[in-house]
């Protein structure tokens, strides 16, 4: 790929954000990652901040006799949705990257929507960092909870 | 090595269960070597998973599966009787960026085990062992949970064949 398309993608990227932040949609902004769609990621403003959802999905199954929903999914959702909170909060220009991610479980994901809410604690020149949680019934009885750095 | 009957039995039912079944099949992964305390697998590229559209590397979330999918696995094969040990926690470091249309390798590994947890590493990489993609650490709970139910799984499984049973385990109804 060449410098100049590499360019053009960019800005494309900042308008399509930058769009969204006007319209207020985070939503837009979670279809611009693929993977998104993948797992079937939402996100939407409620009461001021981010809200993401991750409904229930036959392909997002990590046990199946129980069922619950897989430990993975659980993180890459967590993780996407820091990625997501950085990507609409914070006024930078790229796609943060992200350097780790430390995971806790709680409770086991029962097969039914997960919600989540991140939290960005430190934004410095290069490195942010974001927590994240997901419950299902209650967000007092998490079921996961995420810590992870993003360099921007 | 002598002739281990348990993983002998159990090898292709964990094979089974993580890639015929939920979202081990949907990224379509594959084991490629299961012993007593190491998995490897690996994950073909696919563009679905992709997490950064400018430059087509796949999300973390992706290596947080694969992970997490291998260290797991590793772990219920310590256990006497294999079984699900729940995970208490993982943490992954993103060394560098995954190279967009290349297989990942995946390979874990237990290297402790108490009474009650069990301790796993597990390394990501594409064309260079040394110079991995992300490490993990990851630990297990060892619960007195009843041994995986294999059959359970097959039940679920041919349910999805039948019309008839395909509405209760479809992700199109709506949990309202």
């Amino acid at each position: 790929m060449s410098a100049e398309q590499t360019k053009h993608q960019l800005e494309d990227w900042q308008e399509s954000v930058a769009a969204a932040r006007l319209e207020k949609c985070p939503q837009s902004v979670m279809e611009m990652i693929p993977y998104a769609a993948f797992i079937g990621a939402q996100a939407k403003i409620e009461n001021d901040r981010l809200l993401y959802r991750l409904d229930k999905r036959a392909t997002n199954i990590g046990n199946p006799s129980l069922p619950a929903i897989h430990g993975g999914v659980i993180g890459g959702f967590l993780e996407l949705s820091a990625a997501i909170e950085i990507i609409y909060s914070l006024d930078i220009a790229t796609v943060p990257k992200v350097v780790d991610f430390s995971l806790d479980y709680l409770r086991a994901g029962r097969y039914k929507t997960i919600y989540a809410k991140c939290n960005i604690l430190r934004q410095g020149k290069k490195l942010v960092n974001v927590t994240a949680s997901a419950w299902q019934d209650d967000e007092n009885t998490p079921i996961a909870t995420a810590r992870c750095h993003f360099l921007i | 090595m002598a002739f281990d009957m348990t993983m002998a039995l159990f090898r292709p039912a964990l094979k089974y269960a993580m890639e015929k079944n939920g979202h081990g099949k949907t990224l379509g992964l594959k084991m490629t070597e299961i012993n007593r305390g190491e998995i490897n697998l690996v994950f073909p590229y696919k563009e679905e998973v992709v997490g950064n559209p400018l430059t087509g590397v796949v999300h973390g979330g992706v290596i947080v599966s694969l992970l997490d999918t291998a260290c797991g696995s590793a772990a219920m094969t310590v256990l006497k009787t294999p079984a699900v040990a729940p995970t208490m926690d993982l943490r992954l470091d993103y060394m560098h960026p995954a190279e967009p249309n290349k297989p990942i390798y995946v390979e874990a590994k237990v290297y402790r085990q108490t009474s009650n947890v069990i301790f796993c590493r597990g390394l990501a990489w594409q064309e260079d062992k040394e110079n991995p993609i992300a490490h993990c650490v990851a630990n297990f709970m060892k619960v007195d949970s009843k041994s995986i139910n294999f059959s359970a799984i097959a039940v679920t499984q041919l349910r999805r064949l039948m019309p008839w049973g395909r509405r209760a385990t479809s992700d199109k109804e709506s949990d309202k």
